[in-house]
């Protein structure tokens, strides 16, 4: 970890000098463990702290510390992966749908269950609708004529028929009927002259 | 009867209402009809209203040339539905349309009563027209005005 130095000649236990320090800091974490290790610098520091109140209370001290600080780091270690767990959760929980309880998902369910019967129940309808439309008998007046969705069909002018008049009564009235024709079919102009009318056309 | 039964049954039933539902939508024959009501003068400058337009090469040609000014007094578009009566509101008088049938798809065999101010009748005529074609009744006013119904149907 570091360079051991000597213990200064004539410097006493009440005399701290860094390197001592730093010699009951490594003892206090385990890095120099004395005669044990076949350390002698380490086995002189265990005799010093036997001897030495103040070096024991240091070497206390600083291992007292370093629980803290390791418990502390433990502990943020600890924090860290369960936030890091919790927001793995929080995506999976989003990303999962929720379970439906509507009606249309009820429905849903529901086609889902019986999704060959419909399929069967489909297909049987649409060959009953084929053939119901195929056998259907004709409708002679309303059938479609040229434009979509128009009940009549306007034909060219050239080819519509003269309009006929099945019945006309002109109660108190004389009536004129007359056809014109023009570029735009066939105009029928009925003309009523009111019988009391002294001058009519 | 088993649930996939019932459904099977549920479904034809549907479709067949389905296609039952055209051909009734067939049996009910409309036609659409629209109604100028015109007014005509003789005066010193020839006048025509410009929402005349559809009719107003006709007004200006025999007999419509007795006037020389025409009024739209009302426009109203009617769609008729087959033997049912359907009354049209003008200003002087009245007037009721019924759709007859439709004859050969391109024609309408309409009835169309007319009344003047007064209530008295003045037509009731049934006539054959084909989409498209123009009819127009006459009443003669006095002062020699006139009071015109143009109609045509698609």
């Amino acid at each position: 970890m570091s360079e051991r130095g000597p213990v200064k000649a004539g410097a006493g236990p009440d005399v701290p000098s860094a390197g001592a320090d730093l010699e009951l800091m490594e003892h206090a974490d385990g890095e120099a463990n004395g005669a044990a290790d076949g350390d002698p610098a380490g086995a002189d520091v265990a005799a010093r702290i036997g001897r030495d109140p103040d070096a024991r209370v240091k070497v206390a001290a600083i291992q007292q510390i370093g629980e803290l600080v390791r418990g502390h780091l433990e502990l943020s270690a600890d924090a860290v992966h369960d936030a890091k767990f919790a927001a793995m959760w929080r995506r999976i929980d989003d990303q999962l749908e929720a379970p439906a309880t509507g009606l249309w998902s009820r429905v849903a369910r529901w086609f889902d269950r019986y999704r060959g019967h419909v399929i069967t129940g489909a297909v049987s309808a649409g060959a009953v609708a084929a053939l119901a439309l195929i056998l259907r008998p004709g409708t002679p007046d309303a059938g479609f004529a040229g434009r979509p969705g128009a009940a009549i069909d306007v034909r060219p002018v050239a080819l519509r028929a003269t309009p006929e008049i099945d019945s006309l009564d002109t109660p108190g009235g004389s009536s004129t009927v007359i056809n014109l024709d023009d570029e735009d079919g066939h105009t029928t102009v009925i003309w009523v002259t009111p019988a009391d009318t002294v001058e009519g056309i | 009867m088993t649930g996939r039964r019932w459904l099977t049954l549920a479904v034809l039933l549907i479709v067949a209402a389905l296609a039952g539902a055209p051909k009734q939508a067939r049996a009910d024959v409309t036609t659409d009809c629209e109604f100028l009501e015109i007014s005509a003068k003789a005066g010193d400058k020839p006048a025509i209203d410009a929402e005349l337009s559809p009719v107003e090469k006709k007004l200006k040609k025999p007999p419509f040339s007795t006037w020389n000014q025409f009024k739209l007094l009302s426009r109203s578009h009617k769609s008729l539905a087959k033997k049912k009566v359907e009354p049209v509101s003008l200003k002087i008088g009245a007037a009721t349309a019924t759709l007859v049938e439709i004859v050969d798809k391109s024609k309408v065999r309409l009835t169309i009563t007319m009344d003047d101010d007064k209530g008295k009748q003045v037509a009731n005529n049934t006539t054959t027209v084909e989409a498209g074609d123009y009819m127009i009744y006459v009443h003669g006013l006095a002062n020699n005005d006139g009071h015109l119904l143009s109609l045509t149907c698609k």
